[in-house]
């Protein structure tokens, strides 16, 4: 019987990693999928006009649009920069950012079934709260040191 | 006896794939284009697989479960924090392409508080940030980095507790 800690060869890493990703890729590929539907069906123009509605619901809303949404994070930074101009409060566009590169809903039955309900949970659960309170206290951090 | 390929997330693929069978029906046009839009992700996501199976080839060959363990493990300690901030700040691509990789090391015994500390340290991209310091200033990149690392730490703590509370009930 092979021991656990022997040497692995060089050829049985490449093969071992290969395969690691084939399983997975159909999960993948359901993911890709469905983000090409979100780049689709949700655009700039329409998440802008969820905006404007008071601090708290602005946060929320920054942060479940950069949930629900998907794609390079330069993408968020353009759509943010430009909800900024639209004047959109800096609390829900950080938010908004965060979201966008931590938050996914549409790869969360992936992660579920990747690592399990109750990791993905606590994952999800301290990621959203965190994303509010990182934007809240980064605009707090640049209005102190601006007064 | 040798198994097959064990995929993963079949079920799932099934219904994206019958959400585009539908959308080809009612909405030929915008399915077609989010078909395009899969093959442009596709494009772009080849490099990064490669990279990923590269990165995951090198922890297969170099480092074996116990030393997975004892960098990453229960008694990893600050080293086994630090190296899991710089991963996620190095890391690129989407976060689910990373999946492979993470499940890989999570069956030999990686934490979950430093997986936590992975996934949030993403948030930093740093070919992204002069983009950031163009759009929203340097000030801002600072301290939004200063606190996505703070709080991947947080959330780790966290983790940490939840999972020692539980492991000493269990053991109670």
């Amino acid at each position: 019987m092979k021991k656990q800690n022997e040497p692995m060869t060089a050829k049985k890493a490449i093969s071992k990693a290969t395969m690691s990703i084939l399983t997975m890729m159909p999960m993948l590929l359901g993911v890709i999928g469905l983000v090409a539907l979100m780049q689709i069906y949700v655009t700039p123009g329409m998440l802008a006009q969820l905006f404007g509605h008071g601090l708290v619901a602005d946060i929320s809303t920054g942060t479940v649009a950069g949930a629900i949404s998907s794609g390079n994070p330069a993408v968020s930074y353009l759509i943010a920069d430009g909800l900024l101009k639209q004047g959109v409060s800096l609390y829900a566009v950080t938010a908004f950012i965060l979201s966008w590169v931590t938050l996914g809903i549409v790869q969360l039955p992936a992660e579920a079934s990747v690592f399990g309900l109750r990791f993905t949970l606590y994952k999800n659960i301290l990621t959203l709260i965190s994303t509010i309170l990182v934007a809240f206290f980064t605009v707090l951090t640049l209005k102190g040191f601006a007064s | 006896m040798k198994k097959g390929v064990q995929f993963k997330g079949l079920k799932f693929l099934y219904i994206v794939f019958t959400i585009y069978l539908i959308l080809f029906v009612i909405d030929r046009e915008n399915a077609l284009l989010a078909l395009q839009k899969v093959w442009a992700i596709l494009y772009q996501l080849l490099p990064i697989f490669l990279l990923i199976i590269i990165v995951t080839a090198l922890i297969n060959y170099f480092l074996k479960p116990k030393q997975i363990v004892k960098h990453f493990g229960k008694e990893s300690g600050a080293k086994g924090v630090i190296y899991a901030l710089l991963a996620g700040i190095i890391s690129h691509g989407p976060m689910y392409v990373w999946y492979p990789t993470i499940q890989e090391l999570r069956s030999h015994g990686v934490k979950d508080s430093l997986l936590l500390i992975f996934f949030y340290a993403r948030a930093i991209k740093i070919p992204m940030l002069p983009f950031m310091i163009a759009l929203f200033g340097t000030g801002y990149t600072i301290v939004i980095s200063l606190y996505i690392l703070l709080f991947a730490l947080l959330q780790g703590w966290f983790m940490d507790t939840v999972n020692q509370n539980r492991a000493s009930k269990a053991e109670a």
